[in-house]
Order: structure tokens, then sequence, then C-alpha cells
């Protein structure tokens, strides 16, 4: 943004000069014309990674609370209790899949290439429901309820903060999808589906993070 | 996302010099709807609202602890009273007054037209309001004892029903992402509205303040949040993470102090971090010098949001493990905030000694100029605010290095958090109003008001503050709902109480005279450029149009206005005063 250039002494002079000594004369002119009426470009995109940031804090202060817990108890996860692999192993690799899909939306939106897109936010999406499937089945194989155990209910807060940011990523997607068929998105505009797969993404590393917790730390030692 | 409506669709058309362009966000019919002055401006009256009840609250609690074994209010009723007296002062008045005139002036300091996203601004003032009114409707649904902290006890599922803490933990979430909200959008406007040629090392400190803030607040609200909805949890849900123990099935409810102020504690100093800014633009004008070293005061309010972090554990009674690891943290933390006053002061000093812009250039040997920028109500704000920031300092390194820890479980801790946050957060807050609120709303406060607010504020806080230190060191248990004669805490009670008492006549006048003079009308019409100012802010009409600027001065370095005020040839001799319109001169020459 620095369109003007600047004498070497402006930045660094530590006091307002006394009138007639001054060493800056800076030529006023004429006034450029108001104030950027609109934002720059990725605007959105900033303001999703920021809210990405925040959302993460509240991901962290439970994973810490999980992580707390689980220092201080005996056996982890308590007795009885068998999560398993083989559904946090297909939901991961359907989710890293999705984070593909997506990006090939983008990808595609940037060379101006709507059928693609269209075609690869129709696949994202479909990998989305996939996963609310399988996290479904989840919950009903868990075998134990929302407050038997702290475990249990970290379970369904970590996974159940998941399938919240899905259900919202998706209805997001929705959108991005019937504005690509709508034909809004060209080589140089697309920022919405820019930030909309940021919002994509933080999802899937929210599915990362709590699956890390619930099945990779959940042993001791 | 909300956030992706707003993109670029294309570059707005240059704006024509002469005619004000058409707003260029919303149709005619709504115009102000959206606009950040006039949003800006509800926050800040709401929390001014909210401090009013926080300050009754405190009065009553006052009245209860005036004179030894007083029967005001009953010890529950005491709680209830200290527990939403925190809870408004904290969450419904200093972090949406902040919320407000950040949002009001930083666009205006950086030459913006408006926030990155206006629709979302004008949502979080809604999703503001609706956690407010939670807050308030929760001790009317049932009885909210907990301390504003609520860790005395932690309202977890056993023992403590009803309805009241779900509210205030639904309410307080919902303030929480306001806030979240608002500040993203901030974030976001500085970093992509800014005018050509400011650059980021360029913008007022002020505005870098309220930057510094956000990106605090952005990261320490949400584990707030996470901590307010697991408690939620626990209480609606019949889950147990906060109670019973370990090993029993159950959760820690030592976890409940931990995540709270890992959230809260940075959130207290994001709360100060915006006072710092606005006294150091402040001092800066009316000594009629840019601040001695801009480098090291915007590193220094950097590093205050940096170390933050660091210091939580210290507020944490029952933390063992690493905490001479918090104390250093608490302590590191204050040095920033020393190296800051250390800045302001040599600013101080120059603009005593040297030339001075306001002036444009003449020596400062004119007594009467001395007096005029010097006695400028904002100004004495600022000067006021030193002292009580000094106080709380020296308060929080006592409560830092306190090894028994008994400093944060009495009046030291009230003490400390009422010098540091509450009171100099405040009278931060009183001051930008003094010096933005005439570029907003378009008067001016009462001069002679002003120096009565500030002798009742600054003289009741620090009386207040002083008291409060006195019971900490004879150890009177900070929530404390009466004392017996013998306890010899009779006399540091009363100057706390004459203290309270002071400031809300000081708060009552403050009040009037805002409603007067801007709603009434009563002020002197402040002009574009009542102080002599330096930044953006001062280059359009007090109050500003919709769309903020019809035209922006060219900007050089961090100080636009003082450039085109003293850098003209052969206007120095014949230098704008103070009260002059920039804005109408500049451009016909």
């Amino acid at each position: 943004m620095a369109m003007v250039a600047v004498p070497a002494t402006a930045d660094n002079l530590p006091v307002v000069p006394a009138a007639g000594v001054a060493p800056v004369v800076l030529p006023t002119g004429a006034p450029v014309p108001g104030p950027p009426g609109r934002p720059r470009r990725g605007t959105g995109t900033i303001g999703t990674l920021l809210f990405c940031a925040a959302d993460f804090m509240v991901l962290a202060a439970i994973v810490a609370t999980y992580l707390s817990i689980k220092s201080g108890s005996a056996a982890w996860p308590p007795k009885g209790v068998h999560v398993g692999t083989y559904i946090p192993t297909i939901v991961s690799i359907t989710v890293a899949m999705s984070g593909f899909a997506m990006q090939w939306a983008v990808f595609a939106a940037r060379r101006n290439d709507g059928r693609n897109a269209a075609v690869a936010l129709g696949l994202t999406i479909f990998l989305g429901v996939a996963v609310l499937n399988l996290e479904w089945l989840a919950f009903v194989r868990a075998g134990f309820g929302f407050k038997a155990h702290t475990y249990a209910t970290l379970f369904y807060l970590l996974i159940g903060y998941h399938v919240f940011h899905l259900l919202v990523a998706m209805a997001v997607v929705l959108v991005m999808a019937l504005r690509t068929l709508a034909g809004h998105f060209t080589t140089d505009r697309h920022d919405p589906l820019r930030a909309a797969a940021v919002f994509w993404q933080y999802t899937n590393l929210v599915w990362f993070v709590s699956a890390t917790a619930l099945f990779i730390l959940s042993r001791h030692g | 996302m909300a956030m992706t409506d707003t993109e670029v669709e294309e570059a707005a058309p240059p704006a024509p010099v002469d005619a004000p362009p058409a707003s260029p966000v919303l149709p005619e019919a709504w115009p102000r709807g959206t606009d950040h002055k006039f949003i800006g401006s509800l926050f800040v009256i709401l929390s001014l609202l909210f401090l009013v009840a926080g300050v009754v609250l405190s009065l009553v609690m006052r009245a209860q602890l005036t004179t030894a074994d007083a029967s005001v209010v009953g010890e529950r009723t005491y709680r209830q009273l200290f527990t939403m007296h925190g809870t408004m002062s904290v969450f419904l008045f200093l972090l949406p007054v902040w919320l407000g005139l950040g949002s009001a002036v930083v666009p205006l300091q950086i030459g913006a037209s408006r926030m990155a996203f206006p629709r979302l601004h004008a949502m979080a003032l809604w999703v503001f309001l609706a956690g407010g009114a939670m807050v308030v409707g929760a001790p009317m649904a049932s009885d909210v004892f907990h301390g504003w902290a609520l860790g005395d006890p932690i309202p977890e599922k056993l023992g403590l029903p009803g309805r009241g803490p779900d509210l205030l933990l639904l309410g307080l979430s919902l303030v929480c992402l306001a806030a979240v909200l608002v500040m993203i959008n901030l974030v976001v406007t500085i970093v992509q509205l800014r005018a050509p040629g400011l650059t980021l090392r360029r913008i007022p400190m002020f505005s870098w303040s309220m930057l510094v803030s956000g990106a605090v607040l952005i990261l320490a609200l949400p584990v707030l949040m996470g901590a307010f909805g697991m408690l939620f949890v626990d209480r609606h849900y019949g889950a147990s993470l906060f109670s019973g123990f370990t090993g029993s099935r159950g959760g820690n409810p030592l976890l409940w102090p931990r995540l709270f102020w890992f959230g809260a504690y940075p959130m207290l100093w994001a709360l100060l971090i915006p006072a710092l800014g606005a006294v150091s633009d402040i001092l800066a004008t009316f000594a009629g010098r840019r601040l001695a070293s801009r480098e090291r005061a915007m590193a220094a309010i950097g590093a205050v949001g940096v170390l933050s972090f660091a210091g939580w554990g210290s507020e944490v009674t029952n933390l063992v493990s690493a905490r001479a690891l918090f104390v250093v943290g608490a302590l590191v933390v204050l040095v920033p905030v020393a190296s800051l006053i250390l800045n302001w002061l040599l600013t101080l000093r120059a603009g005593l000694r040297g030339p001075n812009a306001v002036d444009a250039g003449k020596e400062s040997t004119d007594r009467d100029a001395l007096r005029r920028r010097f006695g400028a109500t904002p100004m004495l704000w600022a000067l006021g605010f030193l002292p009580v920031l000094a106080l709380g300092l020296a308060g929080s390194v006592v409560s830092a290095l306190d090894a028994t820890r008994s400093a944060h479980t009495n009046y030291w801790q009230v003490a400390q958090q009422h010098g540091l946050f509450f009171g100099a957060a405040t009278i931060g807050a009183v001051a930008a109003l003094s010096f933005w609120g005439p570029k907003l709303w378009g008067y001016r406060l009462s001069d002679a008001l002003g120096k009565l607010e500030l002798l009742a504020l600054v003289g009741g806080t620090l009386l207040t503050v002083l008291g409060m230190f006195v019971l900490g060191i004879q150890d009177f248990a900070r929530h404390s709902a009466t004392f017996s004669s013998s306890d010899n805490v009779g006399p540091a009670n009363l100057v706390v109480s004459v203290g309270a008492a002071i400031v809300g006549l000081g708060l009552l006048v403050l009040l009037l005279d805002l409603v007067a003079s801007q709603v009434g009308g009563r002020g002197a019409r402040a002009g574009a450029d009542p102080w002599g100012g330096q930044s953006l802010e001062w280059a359009t009409t007090s109050p500003p149009p919709l769309h903020n600027f019809d035209a922006l001065p060219e900007i050089r370095s961090d100080t636009p206005l003082l450039d085109l005020r003293i850098g003209r040839p052969g206007t120095a001799a014949a230098a704008p005063g103070p009260d002059t319109d920039l804005v109408n001169e500049s451009p016909a020459s």
C-alpha cells in the first residue's frame, strides 16, 4: 500500500521541528480522492481465518480439559470402553478426501472452469454426508451414554463439535455450489469460494485434533 | 459464512472530491443501520448504562460494609451483589466500551470509510444486547452468587440448582461471541482498509492498541466460551467434567479456575491495552509532539499483548506446579507497561520545553499556550490516568511475588484488580470519550464540569483502591459480607466507602455532562480539529459524514495532520490555531 515515496527522515523524526528549520517539507498537493469504499481482495478470507483461530481456541479449551482429566485418571478410557479404530480411520480418510475435493473446486474456479468447480463442490458435500453418516454410526456403536463418565462426555462433545462445524460448512459449500452454477465465480473473483475452502479445511482440522485426542492419546503411557 | 458476503465485487469508482459520494454500503432507506460510528456509539451508550448499574450495586455493597456489623443486606444478597457487580463491570461495561470506542474511532483514524464487515458489526450489537439481557436476567431467575470468576463455589450441578447460573453462562457466552465478532471485524478493517500511504507502522497508537487488544481477545475469549459451554453441559445435561474427582468416574473441579483464568487473565490485560493506546495518542497530541519513541511504544503495547498470556496461573490459588513460572509471567508483563510510561514522560518533558505542533512550531515559552495545552480536559484525564495505573502496577508486583497466596484471597486482589484493570482502564476510557466524543458527536464536553469529574473519579478511585490495599494488608477476606468492630478494619472500610461514593457522584456528573453536551447540544461546537490532532480522524468534520471523508490528505508519515500543519512553507508563522478547521483550509492551498 505504500504508494507514496517516503523521505528517509520522516519516520524517525523524533520531535516536530521548529518553524523555519523544518528538514522535511511535505508537499500537500491535491488531496487524494476519498478512502477506499470497499475492502480489498481477500478480506473475507482473512476474516474467516481469524474466525477459525477464535473457534480453534474453543476446541483447545475442550481438548485441554480432556488431557487434564485423562492425566488424573487411573484408567483411560474407563474399563469396559472400547472405541475401536475402524470408524475413526475411515472418517479420517473421508475427511482427507473431502479436503482435496474442496481444493479441486478452488483450483477449478481459478481456471475459470465452472463445471469442474461445481462437480468438486458436489463431491465435497457428498463426502461430508458420508462423514456425518459415519459419525452417527460412531455415536450408535459407542455403547455408552453422554453422562456415563467423563470420557463419554468428552467423546460426544468433541465429535459433536465436529458434527456441528460440518453441518455449517456443508451449508456454506452448498451456497457456494449454487453460486458456482449461477456463474458468480471467475478467475479474478472467487474470494467467497476461497473463504469457504478455508472454513472447510478448518472443519477438517477440528476432526483431526479431536480424533487425535480421543483415539490416539486415549491410552496411558 | 456471513463474512464472505461483503466481498469485493469491483473497485469503487473514485469519488469526486467536491461532491460527497453516495453511501457505498447501503440503500438510502436505512442509512445508519450499519454505520460503524452509529453502532460504536450504541455500544458505548449500552456500556455506560451497565457501568451505572455496576456502580449502583457497588454502592449498596459499600453501604453494607461502611459500619461494623451492619445489616443493610443479608449474606446471600451480598454475594449476589458482588457477583453481578463484577460480571457487569467486566463483561458489560469494560468490554463493550472498548468495542464501541474502537469500532467508532479506528476506521476514522486509519482513513477508512467503513468497517470490513458492516452487517456483521450490526449483528454483533444485537448478539451483545441479547447476551447482556440474559446476564441481567440471571439473578431474577435464581440466585447467582459465585463471584464474577464463577469459582466461589463453582456452580457445578451438585447442590446448586436453579436457572440463574445457566442464564448467566449463556449470556456471557453471547457477550464473548459479540466481542470476538467485533474484534475480528476491527482487525480485518485495520489490515485491509487503511488509507493509501498509511502503512501498518504508521497507524495511530489507539488503532495499534485496538489491533493488539483484538488479537488477544480473539484468542482469549473463546477459551472462556468453551469453559462456559462445558460448565453449562455439566449443569444442564448431567455431565460431570467439573464435579467429583477423577478416579470416581468424575471430572476435576480444580480445572475450572485454570480454564477461566487462562481466558480471563489475558482478557483483563486486553481491556487495559486500549487505554494505553488512547492515553499515548492524547498525551502526544497535547504535548504537541510525536511520542518520544513511537517504535518502542508500539513494541511495548505489542509486548503487553503477547505477555498477557504468561501470567494466568498467578490467579489460580490451587496451582502448585509451575508457580514460579507464572510469577515471572505476571511480573514480566509489567516491564513493557513501565517502558511505555517512561516514553510518555519523555514526551511530556519535550512538550513542556521544546517547540510544539499545536502552536505550529513555536517554542513553549508562552505560559498561556502551555496552560491551554496541558490544561485541556482530555489531557487532564490522561494525566490522571497515570497515578491510578502506577498504583495498580505496584499492587500487581506485590501480588505476583506474594508467596503465601493470601494476596489472592483477601482485599489485596480486589485492590489490584480495581486499580489496574477497572480503575485505570475506566479512566482511560473516559479520557478517550472526552478526546474523541467531540469528534463522534460534534460537541465538546464541559471543561468546568470535566475538572470536577476528574477530581471525583480519579480522587475517588485512588481513595478506594488505597483503602482496599490497606484492607489487604489487614488480611480482610475478599468476599466478606460483614465485619465486626473488633476486627480493626473499620477505618479502611470507611475510606473505601467514601471513595466509592465520590466515584459514584463523579460518574453521575459525567453522564449528565455527556447528555447535556451531546444530546442537549449545550457543549461548544467541536469543529473538525478541536485539539490540534495529529492523525486522520481530525481531517474530517465533527461528526463525520456517513462515508467519513470527502477527501484525505496525502499521507507521508504517522502524523499526517502534523505534516499538514507545519510542513507547508509560509504557514508556520500564521499557523492555524487549535480551533481552525483544517479540512476546509488544506485542499485550497
